[in-house]
């Protein structure tokens, strides 16, 4: 009974947009687009809009990725020598036998 | 009144006044299409406005082998869904500020939409098919919205969607068998309370 009720409601819920009249917009949408249209051709929101593209971005993450690779690869031997120069100070500084003491009086005047 | 071929060519030259009269001629088609897929009064009038700039900047790509009316629901329908997308990320970015207690605001649901070619009488009702049909897949809710609030034949929605009539009934089948079980759910519950 009670399923027979709501089927009847639907279909007549169903119904209820069967004659739909067409909807205008507010009047003067023309003088509101043409204002549109010219903020629009400021450059900056241009230039934003134009970044702001999926396309756009998705190119920019890559190029950044592509640079951040190519630096990697081609810096790696002048790494390992930098690292190797750097080892060897701190082995210099580590068995060194000078102090640094400013308090010590004879190395100061040197 | 100027033919719609020869408007046309004058818009493609970047003439005001064929650009007024087309907007003029084709408004209420854009908005009440717009207006049927977003359900939001401010929306479809950005996405009217979005559809004729649109048609303005790449009118040249129009080659005339469809009507124009028929490319203008393409761009509109396009727009929509574009609307309908970024609305989406906003509310999902929204809900991830609320729950960090960015601003502290819940997010909500918008009230009901009424149509305003919705006669008194049927306010109400039209209202629950309206909510109903959010939670249609694009592709019905396209087609349901072309068929019954803009009253489009299946010949010119499949023109307008690409797709065949056998096609444009069969989406409109499901999408009204859709409609009903949502609505059924809706109202047993209802009746449950």
């Amino acid at each position: 009974m009670e399923d027979k009720k709501i089927q009847t409601k639907v279909d007549e819920v169903m119904q209820s947009i069967d004659h739909v009249q067409r909807a205008s917009p507010r009047p003067f949408l023309f003088t509101r687009l043409e204002a549109r249209m010219l903020n629009d051709r400021n450059i900056w929101s241009r230039l934003s809009s134009f970044a702001g593209r999926p396309v756009i971005a998705f190119s920019c993450i890559c190029l950044v990725l592509l640079l951040n690779a190519i630096v990697i690869l081609f810096s790696g031997s002048a790494w390992n020598g930098t690292s190797q120069q750097v080892t060897e100070l701190t082995t210099a500084d580590e068995y060194s036998q000078v102090s640094y003491n400013i308090y010590d009086f004879e190395n100061a005047k040197q | 009144m100027i033919e719609e071929k020869e408007l046309i060519e004058l818009l493609k030259k970047k003439d005001r006044a064929a650009f007024k009269q087309i907007v003029e001629t084709w408004q209420d088609m854009v908005y009440n299409t717009a207006l049927g897929i977003l359900q939001n009064a401010e929306d479809a009038e950005d996405v009217t406005q979005e559809t004729f700039i649109q048609a303005f900047e790449s009118v040249e790509t129009f080659k005339g082998s469809s009507k124009f009316s028929t490319w203008l629901y393409r761009i509109s329908i396009s727009k929509a869904m574009d609307h309908i997308r970024r609305k989406k990320r906003k509310k999902r970015f929204a809900f991830i500020q609320s729950l960090y207690g960015k601003n502290g605001r819940a997010v909500v649901d918008p009230p009901d939409f009424f149509h305003p070619g919705v006669s008194a009488e049927n306010k109400e009702n039209a209202a629950a098919v309206f909510k109903a049909m959010e939670r249609l897949p694009p592709n019905q809710r396209t087609a349901f919205v072309l068929n019954k609030i803009e009253g489009l034949p299946y010949s010119e929605i499949g023109e307008i969607m690409k797709m065949s009539e056998s096609a444009v009934d069969a989406l409109l089948q499901r999408a009204k068998a859709n409609l009903k079980r949502i609505l059924q759910h809706y109202y047993s519950t209802l009746l449950q309370k």
